[in-house]
């Protein structure tokens, strides 16, 4: 299960500014941008718990929203890249996260992956992936994907 | 005189609690440093002691967001923390702390795991560390802050400093209570109101963003003119005052 | 088992190479046969995880065969030989030095000197460079070499506390718009990746990061190179460590996984395409910090007789270390892991990060796991020094290593390598200025081995910790560019009445080691000494320590460029009376660029020094104090224009370096300290890059005053041009401010020494030189300003 958090737009302006500004020194002209931190537990926890995870421990009450399920954060017309690291890379913001769920759940989630997720509006996915692979990603320790939305 | 005891409150990565230790060494309390596993155990209890001080640092790496994992480990404890605040004993939250004071809610309204309030990632998007003025709210009940001047030299080190308060209302009603003891002369994080520093409407339970203990002697200033090196620094006076006010 | 390992005693040379490429050992066929000797005389097949432990541990990374190895230098006609070059160069001049405040030189994995009075406190201090892993994956690789070198500071003795780290940058330039080979990355991006690395990992554990450097140059556009250093207290009582038969080998913090195979090995080369995945990390500082924690508490209840850290190699080298006399006995099925899938050699030789090996009496046992589960640090007891001198690592009935310390650590065979002196050609006409002075002065201030670098120190916590009593940022508005840090390390003694401090800092010069790598190694211990000299420090009582980063050492004038040096460093620490107490090599900095062509980086000697403050309330920073006060230019100016800023800006015809004359500079440095002692002194800083002019301007703006001057009466060599005087970076100069009520007394201390008024500190902010009648320029302090305060990130 992914629980997906970002900053409410009241808030935001200053990371995506700052994120557009990275794409555009890594050659990407986009238009509008989106921010997100993804948490992916890897055992089947029931929904209450998932719940209680995001609004109790992984989300701040005052300045974000989150969904249960990706890609909810209301961003249209562009496309949505995720990124993780690979399989084989530790994963230590993962490893910290699984303990703190350890002690609010007062059970092992299993696994946690640490990742985020890029919303972005502009014309060429070919350019996006470009600039993705520039600035946003190492492919010796990252995985990403991107998807239209 | 019996020294007043301050519970320095540590957990993994809290960095600043030996410097901590030190200051309320210097101004003559009897501190010790107590990390959480204590207290969750039942070694140590928070209502043995006369002060409370949650030092600066990166508590659990800040990961998720900067003193979230503390805060919500102190849930279990909750009714401690709250029963402290409620009985006036002095409690300082430093940076970390201010972080993990605001994410219980025990600041400004002690009630624990009820946030009205949060400190969010800087405008610049980075962690920033130099030295800022601040204005201290004369009008405001915070007991720290007593007889400080209208401004001082105080250094800040953190990625998450941006105090926000969502609701308008409840705004309203800190500034009007003076409950925010401290403000940025030049804001360098964006928060709103330029403020630096939260007391709840007792005066006792504080938390900023800079690091007092860290202009607590003037050889600590980055500008050093010759003649004020040997003295004691702004700084000082908020361990002073706490250690003063529980005596 | 491979059907090649079941008969590896009667491999060709071709096929062990084979084996050794896709096993990516890095061993030559000399050491390949000299194991296949071992194993015939042994009369058995090797084990996989038996040959990984040889590659480990004979790496150059762990052996230092080059620095440490046999050299045959032709220089000219001369032919000169040296058995072990390291030990016939900077370590004689330590021997020979023979100074009672080192306490640990070149045994441990730091040197310690003596720190304050009385003798309690020992300071540790270490360097170390992550060149390749940054260049692959910058943010994690800064990140672990930040997290390597604190452990290092951490398993020095029985364990130090870390009070500084330090960070030393080269990146090519970032203006550089030559198209890159696949899987390297631009400067910009190698940057932003390194310094955001080394800020959460210092900032999260809590040391403050606060001297360093950063340098541009072409040379390093595939190779840079990210020095990192760490700083620390330790109790002179807890130095000593000493495995006894018997105890138990604990190891604290992270857990092992497949992360950081082969780290030893891929470090000591050439960096490829197909660097693996498995070979970068990322740093996890809440571990090692949890470790901190708990090693501090566990030393001092005195609860193990040594410690030493997990770096490259991993357990193989760390319980291969600590056992060198013992022998050990591990079981790695006890070893925690993150991840399952793992073969047992693997285990063994993984270099998972955050870990740290102790070596426990049995019976201090339980109380040490009691202090470990307080500051919820993982740990697990993998088995035991036995005493037997046999080093046997099993995985449940299987048997993964079996072999005699002895032939580990002293089987390795060494081979003479060539050197020769690298041709250069001096041209020393007089050089000739582009520009007006003023316009120079801006430019220089703008460049970018000179502009600020605010954007990156402000990232660090450069003050956590509460003892940064000079910050690498400093006068009237935190801003100016100090020479060297002073920490106050109460937060490690706890002692509130002593002002006892060290000063760090560095000296770096690849401009001077292209032209002449043995003034590069003068110049930098100058340097060094220098900055040390301006913050006040006992500069008499100077610390150093060597980090050489060089190309492959295959090539002959490489190795000529590294003899030099290393006989620049023993002749400076000898002539300055400042030992070396630690140091570390780097090789194989070169990769092949986009047309396939080899791209060495220049030679590059880091030289990082200490010094003590004995009182920090009386140390000094460099901006300008008071208006009416005078200004001093301590030092002789000399001709020549080699290795400056200005050359890199605009070559000006002259490439000649100016020798330094160490006597004159040792007088010259005593003689000042003690005007500072008395009180004479307002602010100091040095003449380095960008020279003079550079130096005023720096002064002037971070004080907020200006200066009138009147250069001609510098003491300078004869002949000696206005841009030699204004931007030439001949050594051994200091500019220095004077307090008025105290000029009488600092004339009469620095009687006979070439120290010249060259004006005097002014309210208005103008920066207004001349020479004699000449106006040489007249700039606002705050344009000059504004021109250095660049934003780099």
């Amino acid at each position: 299960m992914i629980i997906e958090i970002w900053t409410k737009k009241k808030y935001s302006a200053n990371e995506e500014t700052a994120f557009l500004g990275r794409l555009g020194r890594a050659g990407l002209k986009a238009g509008a941008a989106r921010l997100s931190r993804l948490y992916r537990v890897d055992s089947a926890l029931g929904r209450a718990e998932v719940e209680k995870l995001a609004s109790g421990l992984l989300a701040d009450p005052i300045t974000e929203n989150y969904s249960l399920v990706p890609g909810k954060t209301g961003f249209g017309g562009g496309w949505r890249v995720e990124v993780w690291l690979k399989d084989s890379v530790t994963d230590v913001v993962g490893e910290s996260v699984k303990e703190a769920i350890t002690g609010v759940l007062g059970k092992d989630p299993g696994a946690v992956r640490f990742g985020h997720a890029y919303y972005v509006a502009c014309d060429s996915a070919v350019k996006l992936k470009h600039a993705v692979s520039k600035t946003l990603v190492n492919e010796i320790v990252n995985k990403f994907g991107i998807e239209k939305i | 005189m019996k020294k007043p005891k301050a519970m320095i409150l540590r957990g993994t990565a809290t960095n600043c609690d030996i410097e901590t230790f030190n200051s309320f060494k210097y101004v003559g309390a009897a501190p010790e440093l107590v990390h959480i596993n204590q207290l969750l155990a039942g070694e140590r209890r928070v209502l043995d002691y006369d002060i409370m001080a949650f030092p600066g640092g990166f508590s659990y790496g800040d990961d998720i967001s900067a003193g979230k994992i503390y805060a919500v480990k102190m849930r279990a404890l909750a009714a401690d923390f709250e029963a402290f605040v409620r009985d006036k004993r002095p409690v300082i939250g430093i940076c970390n702390g201010f972080q993990i004071l605001v994410k219980t809610g025990l600041l400004p309204e002690n009630k624990a795991n009820a946030q009205v309030s949060t400190l969010y990632t800087n405008d610049c998007g980075h962690f920033l560390a130099k030295w800022v003025k601040v204005k201290i709210n004369k009008k405001s009940p915070c007991i720290f802050t007593k007889g400080l001047p209208d401004e001082i030299d105080l250094p800040i080190a953190h990625g998450e400093g941006k105090f926000i308060v969502e609701d308008a209302k409840v705004m309203r009603s800190l500034i009007k209570r003076d409950l925010h003891a401290m403000t940025y002369s030049d804001n360098p994080n964006g928060s709103m109101l330029d403020i630096a520093g939260i007391t709840n409407p007792a005066g006792t339970c504080f938390g900023l963003m800079p690091h007092p203990e860290r202009n607590f002697f003037a050889w600590q200033n980055p500008d050093r003119p010759a003649a004020a090196r040997e003295a004691l620094a702004a700084g000082c006076q908020f361990f002073r005052n706490a250690v003063e006010y529980a005596v | 088992m491979s059907p090649t390992l079941l008969n590896f005693t009667g491999l060709g040379e071709k096929e062990l190479a084979e084996l050794d490429a896709a096993c990516g050992w890095s061993l030559n066929i000399p050491e390949l046969k000299e194991v296949q000797r071992y194993f015939k005389k042994a009369g058995r097949q090797p084990a996989r995880g038996e040959l990984e432990t040889i590659a480990q541990t004979w790496s150059e990374h762990c052996k230092h065969k080059t620095f440490s190895g046999p050299v045959s230098f032709l220089n000219g006609k001369k032919t000169r030989k040296y058995r072990n070059l390291f030990k016939e160069t900077i370590v004689k001049a330590t021997r020979t030095l023979n100074k009672k405040w080192c306490l640990s030189v070149f045994t441990d994995n730091a040197g310690i000197v003596e720190f304050g009075s009385g003798g309690k406190w020992g300071l540790a201090f270490k360097a170390e460079t992550h060149n390749h892993p940054c260049a692959v994956e910058p943010y994690g690789g800064a990140e672990t070499g930040v997290g390597g070198v604190i452990r290092d500071i951490l398993g020095v003795g029985l364990g130090a506390k870390p009070v500084l780290n330090t960070d030393n940058f080269c990146f090519g330039r970032l203006d550089d718009k030559r198209e890159l080979p696949r899987n390297s990355h631009p400067p910009e991006r190698i940057m932003r990746g390194v310094v955001e690395g080394v800020r959460d990992y210092g900032n999260r554990i809590g040391i403050p990061t606060a001297s360093g450097g950063i340098y541009f140059d072409d040379g390093y556009l595939l190779n840079p190179l990210v020095y990192v250093g760490c700083a620390g207290l330790i109790p002179t009582d807890k130095i000593e460590k000493k495995v006894h038969p018997g105890d138990r080998i604990v190891s604290i913090g992270g857990r092992t996984g497949r992360d950081g195979i082969h780290g030893a090995t891929f470090s000591s080369a050439n960096i490829d395409e197909e660097t693996s995945a498995s070979a970068v990390q990322i740093g996890h500082a809440v571990n090692e910090k949890k470790a901190l924690d708990a090693l501090m508490r566990a030393r001092d209840q005195g609860l193990y007789n040594a410690v030493t850290d997990c770096g490259a190699g991993g357990f193989s080298s760390a319980i291969g270390e600590l056992g060198s006399k013992t022998g050990a006995r591990v079981r790695l099925e006890r070893a925690l892991l993150k991840d399952t899938r793992i073969e047992p050699w693997e285990i063994w030789v993984s270099e998972s990060q955050e870990r740290m090996i102790l070596s426990v009496p049995k019976a201090k046992l339980k109380r040490l796991e009691a202090v470990l589960k307080s500051e919820s640090c993982e740990y697990c007891v993998l088995g035991e020094f036995p005493g037997d001198g046999r080093l046997v690592v099993t995985h449940g009935k299987e048997k993964v290593v079996d072999l005699p310390m002895s032939f580990l650590h002293g089987g390795v065979p060494n081979f003479e390598k060539p050197a020769v002196r690298r041709k250069v050609r001096i041209s020393s006409g007089p050089p000739a200025a582009h520009a007006g002075y003023g316009l120079i002065l801006k430019e220089l201030l703008a460049h970018p081995n000179v502009c600020s670098r605010h954007s990156v120190i402000t990232q660090y916590d450069h003050e956590v910790q509460g003892g940064t009593a000079i910050k690498p940022l400093q006068g009237r508005y935190g801003d100016g560019p100090g020479d060297a840090t002073v920490i106050c390390p109460r937060a490690a003694t706890l002692d509130q009445d002593d002002y006892a401090g060290f000063a760090v800092t560095h000296g770096f010069g690849p401009g001077v080691g292209k032209i002449d790598p043995y003034q590069m190694a003068l110049h930098s211990v100058d340097e060094a000494v220098r900055n040390l000299l301006c913050v006040g420090a006992e500069v008499s009582r100077t610390a150093i320590l060597d980090n050489f980063c060089a190309a492959s050492p295959r090539d002959p004038e490489v190795m000529g460029d590294l003899v030099l040096a290393a006989e620049g460093c023993h002749d400076a620490a000898m002539a300055y009376g400042a030992p070396f107490i630690s140091g570390k090599d780097s090789f194989y900095n070169q990769a092949k660029d986009a047309d396939g062509r080899e791209y060495p980086i220049p030679i590059s000697l880091l030289i990082s020094a200490t010094a003590p403050v004995p009182d920090v309330r009386k140390a000094l920073t460099m901006n300008f104090k008071e208006p009416g006060n005078a200004l001093y230019l301590a030092g002789l100016s000399r001709r020549g224009m080699g290795g400056s800023v200005y050359n890199d800006m605009s070559f000006s015809g002259n490439n000649l370096v100016s020798p330094l004359d160490m006597k004159a500079a040792v007088k010259l440095y005593a003689a000042l300290l003690k005007a500072m002692r008395a009180g004479c002194v307002a602010a100091a800083h040095d003449v380095s890059q960008g020279g003079l002019g550079v130096t005023l301007a720096e002064m002037a703006f971070a004080g907020g005053f200006g200066a009138r001057l009147d250069l001609a009466g510098a003491a300078a060599e004869k002949g000696l041009t206005r841009l030699e005087l204004l931007f030439g970076e001949s050594p051994a100069r200091l500019v220095l401010e004077v307090i008025k009520e105290k000029e009488t007394e600092f004339l009469r201390l620095v009687k006979g020494l070439p120290v010249t008024e060259i004006g005097y500190v002014s309210e208005d902010p103008v920066l207004d030189a001349a020479f004699g009648p000449e106006r040489l320029f007249c700039e606002d302090i705050n344009a000059l300003k504004d021109r250095w305060k660049r934003e780099l990130l």
